[in-house]
């Protein structure tokens, strides 16, 4: 992780992409902290038995694992926004990864939007969202 | 030519992509389209002059709806003031039937769109309904669908001797122009786009 100022910054400009834990072990870790206590979040045959196809991601924490993407790529990022489309569950134990790229400079607000995209093994885009940063 | 035939900007209520950035994006990662038409979910964006970014980028930025319809998401091309009269946007349960008669009368077109996705797609329906009379023409690429509901589309396509398009439908910055239209020729504008589908001549291509 890296501070960075909004000259370092560039249209177009991809964000590292990263594979987020989404084990069962750290989704629930997450769930009981939000205490989200539903266990189709937490154990797959539960969910299956609600109709899933097994253990899905909470969507906060989905929405968490963008913003993480935001920081991990400038840690002195201010988040301002951050706006999610859920398009499909995110399955718990299958590889994701998400990507960002920086789609908008605003100079003299010195603000950046950043599109992201959690997507599965398969390229099939699961979350996406943008983010509106500003980098002090 | 190559066109995105489907695509969604901030005008739409689930866009997040302003049409500058389109312009940006497309020319900074030297896409190989040339130009996008915007396709605004239940509306037609009668006061956006998108002339100025066209000439700036050198691209085509022509306008779209997709209306929604007892058979799903539609695209509708040549929209007019007549053909808004006639049909009421803003409804999320148009009869397609009502929709392919309207645009035919108004000089417009009519495209289904992700037909393989469920509820907003014509395959379903289709399934339970049968055909309605009266498509020519189907997204057989959408950008945002995954890869069993293009193949999907391509069965129902197969089937019933549709052409296709393809589209993006991106809503943020970075999915447009993944999947697009090559035409054999120049398209110029709505009425062009209009008479260039009607030809049934071109193909839907994808980068997905």
């Amino acid at each position: 992780m890296s501070e960075k100022s909004f000259s370092d910054v560039e249209f177009g400009e991809d964000l590292p992409t990263f594979e987020p834990d989404t084990s069962l072990a750290n989704v629930t870790k997450f769930a009981m902290a939000a205490k989200m206590f539903n266990n189709r979040f937490t154990d797959h045959e539960a969910a299956r038995k609600q109709g899933l196809p097994g253990a899905i991601v909470p969507g906060i924490m989905s929405q968490a694992i963008l913003v993480a993407m935001v920081h991990r790529w400038a840690s002195n990022a201010t988040l301002e926004k951050i706006d999610t489309i859920f398009r499909a569950p995110v399955l718990v134990d299958m590889p994701h990864a998400v990507s960002g790229v920086v789609t908008d400079m605003d100079e003299e607000e010195q603000r950046i939007e950043i599109d992201l995209t959690l997507e599965n093994a398969e390229g099939e885009t699961r979350v996406l969202g943008t983010a509106t940063v500003r980098l002090s | 030519m190559i066109l995105d035939l489907h695509a969604h900007s901030i005008k739409s209520d689930d866009g997040r992509a302003k049409v500058e950035n389109y312009c940006q994006w497309i020319r900074r990662k030297e896409l190989p389209i040339d130009g996008f038409v915007l396709t605004e979910h239940r509306l037609f964006d009668f006061d956006s002059d998108y002339q100025p970014l066209a000439d700036e980028f050198d691209l085509c930025i022509l306008k779209g709806s997709e209306v929604e319809t007892d058979y799903g998401h539609v695209l509708v091309f040549g929209v007019s003031q007549e053909l808004m009269d006639a049909l009421d946007f803003t409804s999320i349960r148009l009869p397609l039937a009502r929709v392919l008669e309207e645009t035919e009368r108004h000089d417009a077109i009519a495209v289904p769109c992700h037909p393989g996705r469920t509820r907003v797609g014509m395959c379903a329906h289709v399934e339970e309904r049968g055909i309605v009379p009266g498509v020519r023409i189907i997204e057989l690429y959408n950008g945002g669908s995954r890869g069993r509901e293009d193949a999907a589309a391509h069965l129902l396509a197969e089937e019933n001797g549709y052409q296709g398009i393809g589209g993006s439908d991106a809503h943020i910055v970075s999915h447009i122009g993944r999947c697009a239209t090559r035409f054999p020729g120049p398209v110029d504008g709505e009425a062009s786009l209009v008479e260039a589908l009607r030809s049934l001549d071109f193909e839907a291509v994808t980068w997905k």
